[in-house]
């Protein structure tokens, strides 16, 4: 118990740092980057008084430190996010030289946008990886236990097919096929949860040959272990040896392939979702990047590293759970 | 409960001698005769042959439009003109020669990542690993920071702002991969540290970086070999990623990504201009994954029975 709180209290401590750094590296790329936001919400037709105006406004012209500072105090003290330089909150684009005043009030928090476009892709997410994880186990498990017979070979040879296809074609020859020749499935957008099929084929396709492989290669090298070996003559049976000893044993490389797989799902999701056109966060993302939002290209940002160091707390965590060896 | 061995090499007994030889050695003794790391390599020597020939021998403009030839379908397809056996795109441009450009970016801003974050992150790692401390502690301090950035968010970050070149692809690449290596060298470099032939040759007065390159290096990279190659997939898939999402190499230049990004919007009736290239790229990204998947279970297998 002791031990658990001091790892947690040591690892969530260093992750804080990790996430602050990481911010301060964002927010400096996006101000030595070419572009002026001021500029830009104020439209290309203003005269330079005016975007001076905004600018200062805007604390644009306070030095680096303070701006940062500025930034990590407002989330620190009340979560404050800032707010997005080009969405209002009710979703249509402001600035860009429409003549309305870009003032804070009318336009969207970071942080409510960041929300309203979380849930969408959290399910896709749990609908791609369950799919992987259901259709990877099995497979994985039964290959593995063959090891160097053709199940095996099948397996590889059909995870390494699988794990070729990019995504972003893949899920072009899947419109082709499913929406626009057999018409079965919505190819683009979201209007409800048959729109999730799709999308969450294209990320299992991408994410269940990594999982197989990690099963059939933790299973077959767990099955020739000596304590493995030696268990029939302990009069284990071998249900017993496969529970208790093989599965136990493969968890924690499986363990840690889902760890990889979590923090790799947000670049996935990024381009699925830019295919689809699914309004989730990876659209969003992408969106922001191209509009120059900066307030919410940030935001984004810490929020992902902060899930990245989360997940690499709890694999480490639960690994401990399986292998008492292993030191956290 | 099955006790045969995954690797058909391992599955041999082992010879007395091999255990004499050095590890990298063995991996590759143990990867050349693997069917999977045979039939990967000859579909990547044909792909490579294909792209650099490809330079020499075609005369056609990949970007040269043809505005009669427009939409010519594939070879095999009803209405194909034999000058295009791949077709042409909107604009009547040669799909063949476009998709052999496209290949040959691929591999040229791939094969110069993966060689350049190789060099950088297992530089680092070796050297962290080999002096410990506190250059150790700082050093390793960075590598957590930059694994912590999303690779997709810092490339879309650096190349939402800059005007992408191959120079700049290229370095968000190795920015993004190169803390792998230096983690994955470490440890091996670690593990050698107290080794009683470095503390020899620490006596006999060699510095530690001769002793680096010349007597750790070659033991602990070459069982990283299978990591390489995994990862020239990744950053080939990588680099095509970036172009479709338009922050990547811009059109007209034919990389895989931009075409069949372009052919999206004809997919209703020229499906070809999107799904060929593809093809190519997949079975591109096939010998690698056959190649990196014969090296692993070499790798672990040498390395479970010299335990």
């Amino acid at each position: 118990m002791i031990a658990t709180l001091s790892f947690l209290t040591r690892r969530l401590s260093q992750g804080a740092l990790i996430v602050f750094l990481a911010a301060l590296i964002v927010f400096t790329l996006l101000r030595i980057g070419p572009g002026d936001p001021a500029r830009m919400l104020a439209g290309g037709l203003s005269d330079q008084a005016s975007v001076d105006a905004l600018s200062k406004q805007m604390g644009l012209d306070d030095p680096f430190i303070v701006q940062f500072g500025k930034y990590i105090g407002g989330i620190v003290t009340h979560g404050d996010f800032g707010h997005s330089y080009i969405r209002s909150e009710n979703g249509q684009s402001v600035g860009g030289g429409h003549g309305d005043s870009a003032g804070a009030s009318n336009r969207a928090s970071v942080i409510s946008l960041i929300l309203g476009r979380l849930p969408l892709s959290l399910a896709l997410a749990a609908a791609g990886l369950g799919l992987a994880l259901v259709i990877s186990a099995p497979i994985g498990i039964w290959a593995g236990l063959r090891a160097g017979k053709w199940p095996d070979s099948v397996t590889i040879m059909g995870s390494s097919i699988l794990v070729s296809m990019p995504s972003f074609w893949i899920a072009g020859l899947l419109v082709l096929l499913v929406s626009i020749k057999l018409q079965w499935l919505p190819a683009v957008g979201y209007s409800g949860p048959k729109y999730l099929i799709l999308p969450a084929i294209v990320l299992a396709i991408e994410m269940a040959p990594i999982f197989i492989r990690t099963w059939s290669s933790a299973i077959s090298s767990m099955t020739r272990r000596d304590f493995i070996r030696v268990a029939p003559v302990r009069g284990l049976g071998s249900k017993a040896v496969f529970t208790r000893h093989v599965l136990r044993g493969a968890a924690v490389p499986f363990i840690n392939t889902l760890g990889v797989m979590l923090t790799s799902l947000i670049g996935s999701l990024l381009v699925i979702e830019y295919v689809f056109d699914f309004p989730g966060l990876g659209k969003l993302t992408v969106e922001a990047v191209m509009q120059r939002d900066f307030p919410l290209v940030q935001a984004i940002a810490i929020v992902i590293s902060t899930f990245f160091v989360l997940v690499n707390i709890a694999v480490d965590y639960v690994s401990g759970l399986f292998d008492p060896r292993l030191d956290y | 409960m099955s006790s045969v061995t995954t690797n058909p090499a391992a599955a041999k007994p082992a010879q007395p001698s091999t255990r004499e030889l050095a590890m990298g050695r063995r991996i590759w003794l143990a990867t050349r005769s693997s069917p999977w790391f045979l039939m990967g390599a000859v579909l990547f020597a044909l792909l490579l042959i294909m792209a650099v020939v490809s330079v020499f021998v075609f005369q056609v403009d990949p970007t040269k439009m043809n505005f009669v030839d427009k939409f010519s379908p594939p070879m095999g397809a009803e209405g194909a003109k034999s000058q295009f056996p791949l077709g042409t795109d909107q604009l009547g441009r040669d799909m063949l020669s476009r998709t052999l450009v496209g290949l040959q970016i691929t591999f040229l801003i791939g094969l110069t990542a993966t060689a350049l974050s190789f060099i950088i992150g297992s530089a680092v790692g070796l050297y962290a690993g080999f002096v410990g401390g506190k250059i150790d502690q700082i050093l390793m301090r960075i590598v957590d920071i930059q694994m912590s950035i999303p690779p997709i968010i810092l490339a879309i970050t650096i190349l939402g702002l800059a005007r992408a070149t191959p120079a700049l692809v290229i370095s968000v690449l190795v920015l993004a991969t190169w803390p792998n290596y230096a983690r994955l060298t470490r440890s091996g470099a670690l593990a050698e540290r107290s080794q009683e032939y470095v503390r020899a040759a620490r006596v006999l007065g060699a510095s530690n970086i001769r002793i680096i390159l010349l007597m750790v290096a070659p033991i602990a990279l070459p069982p990283m070999a299978f990591a390489a190659v995994f990862d020239l997939a990744r950053m080939m898939i990588f680099e095509c990623v970036l172009d479709f999402l338009g922050i990547g190499l811009q059109p007209p230049t034919p990389t895989l990504g931009v075409i069949i990004a372009d052919g999206r919007k004809y997919l209703m009736n020229a499906w070809w201009i999107a799904v060929l290239p593809g093809v190519f790229l997949m079975l591109l990204l096939l010998s690698l994954n056959m190649m990196g998947t014969a090296l692993e279970r070499a790798r672990n297998a040498v390395f479970e029975g010299a335990k």
